[in-house]
């Protein structure tokens, strides 16, 4: 029953609930401590092993070594080219993957916390919708922006559609922000469609779908300093936070009961949310089911206590994305799929068998 | 009503013309049309829809430069009631017998757009363009009285899709046209001349490898083992990296290509990714620009709408030779 916390706050239980989760902290703060950091190495691990991975055909001490070497430790055993592979390709795509997982996960969680909604996702405020119209004015028009900082504004300019909408139609519920989003959505994705459809020509929708599924191909350093950096600056400050929004779990009277001031923070919480949502989303395209299935999945091993769902939704998604994309770049070798195609087919069966275990215990 | 789909028919010489094509086998090469003399219904089996002509179509839509470019190099572009999709300028030797030619589109046309110019024939150069949401199903403009054509090599039907595009199955579409249009001899010349021009290309023997870079920039959408690009690269003897991959074209990871390392780069130039935007794409990128053939700058170019099978592909093999001969290679 933990899983419906976040769904439909049930009024009559508040004290039972929060008693509850108050026991189940407490029992299981050494355990979360422990997936933690076993999540935290499994993460080190899938890094260092996902870099010799491709469809290049390096030995594993080399790719290794020439990491090393870049971090200044002995010489590259590999051609300048190879060494390029490992350096220029797969390091910044596999970081890639880790950070947009990670950020993904996590954004959400915050997500799904702050809307009371078990469908939120990190895109559910049109910030997908937007990034995807940033980016195929870039694309498809020509304009003469780069990508990412086009997509960005996208994303923002959805966001800030939405919460203008929202707030325009009275206070800021939860409701009524996915409602607004969902608004918005529909518009920017009718004008996405339209531009598609009115300008892409010989193969160039090709280009354009392949960012709409998401993808991290085109992954170089500049995006792991964008989807690092913001994880490390918006993120973090999340999970610091992240008691909060377990009052937020009993719905916007019981959290203002325990003093929280509900409006201010949820506006402050979304937005650091959209900002790090939208930061992903303009190295990444919008990669689905990360967001959406992952929270859910770590909620099912550790329950709603988001002290711990976000740092190791984080973790797990990191982890997640890193295999995901590894598998989109390898599996049929030479060829490449998107990874939001990989996501959600190596995803949607393990949660499937996530949710029938935990049926099964319980 | 200039022509019926061929199941309604009982004429002896098609049924048995059909017969002869099954027998064959379809990916043997396109049936044989029952005849080519004026007068008989030449009825040929297109990626596995059949179509009678009892007479030449006298008003055609065309889509995609293959298909216009086809009817103006068998001499028959004043039957052209209209084009659309066209995918860049008209090669020098076409330019002049096009120029009046009308776009009804730039994209895929509706099929309202195609109707009301009343054609007896829409020829398309990609399957894809007879959709309800496009220029209409091919049984829908069969019942309206319309015949439909699309250029055997762009077949996707298993059975239809040539195995590994050759030469013959090039040459085959211009003869059936020529069939379906009761020019024969005027195909018969092209096919010889460009039989010609093949044959005269010589192939590289370096043993160099390319990269045919169609499109794409996180992941470059290149060809690969069986469409044209394919055949045009061992015409000209370039072993293609993405070969061995069995499809026309396809999306590879930029890993692979810095692996294999080509030797050339065969770079597609259309209006909406140009050769030179890929050029400085290639050239900006921290892993890309160490490939040798970008150090070098050894680069071929070829127009978008020579890059898929059709009247231009013995053009574009030739041109592209005599690029590759000119390049300063070790």
């Amino acid at each position: 029953m933990r899983f419906s916390a976040v769904t439909a706050p049930d009024r009559t239980v508040p004290v039972a609930r929060g008693a509850f989760l108050l026991d189940s902290l407490r029992a299981s703060h050494l355990t979360a401590v422990g997936a933690g950091t076993l999540l935290a190495a499994l993460l080190v691990v899938s890094v260092a092993v996902a870099v010799t991975l491709g469809p290049a055909d390096i030995r594993v001490g080399d790719v290794w070594r020439s990491i090393a070497s870049h971090l200044g430790l002995g010489v590259s055993p590999l051609s300048a080219l190879r060494d390029g592979i490992v350096w220029e390709l797969r390091l910044p795509r596999v970081l890639t993957a880790a950070a947009v997982g990670a950020g993904l996960a996590l954004s959400g969680a915050v997500m799904q916390a702050l809307t009371r909604n078990a469908l939120a996702d990190p895109y559910l405020l049109g910030l997908s919708s937007g990034a995807s119209l940033g980016a195929v004015a870039v694309v498809l028009l020509g304009l003469g922006v780069l990508l990412p900082v086009a997509a960005f504004a996208g994303a923002m300019a959805a966001l800030l559609a939405t919460l203008a909408l929202a707030r325009a139609a009275g206070a800021l519920t939860p409701a009524r922000t996915v409602l607004a989003g969902v608004a918005v959505s529909s518009l920017a994705g009718a004008v996405t469609s339209l531009v598609i459809f009115w300008t892409a020509t010989g193969d160039s929708y090709r280009e354009i779908l392949g960012w709409l599924l998401g993808s991290l191909a085109g992954a170089r350093w500049p995006a792991v300093a964008i989807a690092a950096g913001a994880v490390l600056v918006v993120g973090i400050p999340l999970v610091l936070v992240a008691r909060l929004l377990d009052a937020f779990a009993f719905g916007d009277t019981s959290a203002a009961a325990l003093g929280v001031p509900v409006e201010a923070v949820r506006w402050t919480l979304l937005g650091a949310t959209a900002l790090l949502t939208g930061a992903l989303v303009s190295v990444s395209g919008s990669i689905g089911f990360v967001g959406l299935v992952l929270p859910h999945a770590i909620r099912l091993l550790t329950g709603p206590g988001h002290r711990r769902l976000l740092p190791l939704s984080a973790l797990a998604g990191a982890v997640f994305l890193v295999w995901a994309d590894t598998a989109a770049r390898t599996l049929f070798d030479p060829r490449e799929l998107p990874v939001g195609v990989v996501t959600a087919i190596l995803g949607a069966p393990v949660f499937a068998l996530l949710l029938v275990r935990r049926r099964s215990r319980s | 009503m200039p022509f019926r789909r061929s199941v309604l028919l009982a004429l002896p010489v098609a049924s048995a013309a059909l017969l002869a094509g099954c027998a064959s086998g379809p990916a043997a090469g396109s049936p044989t049309p029952s005849a080519s003399a004026a007068a008989e219904t030449v009825t040929v089996d297109n990626c596995g829809t059949e179509v009678a002509f009892e007479a030449a179509p006298e008003r055609v839509v065309t889509i995609k430069s293959t298909s216009t470019e086809m009817l103006l190099a068998l001499g028959v572009g004043d039957r052209i009631v209209g084009t659309a999709f066209q995918d860049g300028p008209l090669p020098d030797d076409l330019a002049d017998d096009g120029a009046g030619l009308t776009s009804i589109a730039d994209k895929l046309p509706s099929e309202e757009a195609v109707l009301g110019l009343e054609p007896d024939l829409v020829y398309a150069g990609w399957e894809s363009a007879f959709a309800a949401d496009a220029a209409g199903e091919r049984d829908e403009l069969a019942s309206l009285g319309v015949a439909s054509y699309v250029s055997p090599a762009a077949c996707k039907e298993p059975g239809y899709q040539p195995e590994k595009l050759t030469w013959d199955d090039v040459f085959a579409e211009i003869t059936e046209v020529g069939d379906i249009f009761r020019v024969p001899d005027a195909a018969a010349e092209l096919v010889d001349e460009q039989e010609a021009e093949v044959a005269a290309i010589e192939p590289d023997d370096r043993g160099l490898t390319a990269l045919w870079y169609s499109s794409g920039t996180e992941t470059p959408y290149v060809g690969a083992g069986i469409g044209n690009p394919q055949l045009l690269l061992d015409t000209i003897g370039l072993d293609n990296i993405a070969g061995d991959v069995e499809d026309t074209w396809t999306s590879i990871g930029w890993e692979s290509v810095v692996a294999a390392d080509p030797d050339v780069i065969v770079l597609v130039d259309a209006s909406w990714n140009s050769a030179q935007k890929k050029r400085d794409l290639l050239a900006a990128d921290p892993a890309l620009s160490g490939l040798t053939a970008v150090q070098n700058e050894r680069y071929l170019v070829v127009p978008f709408a020579a890059s898929e099978a059709g009247v231009r592909s013995a053009d574009a093999a030739a041109d592209l030779a005599a690029q590759l001969a000119e390049l300063d290679l070790p």
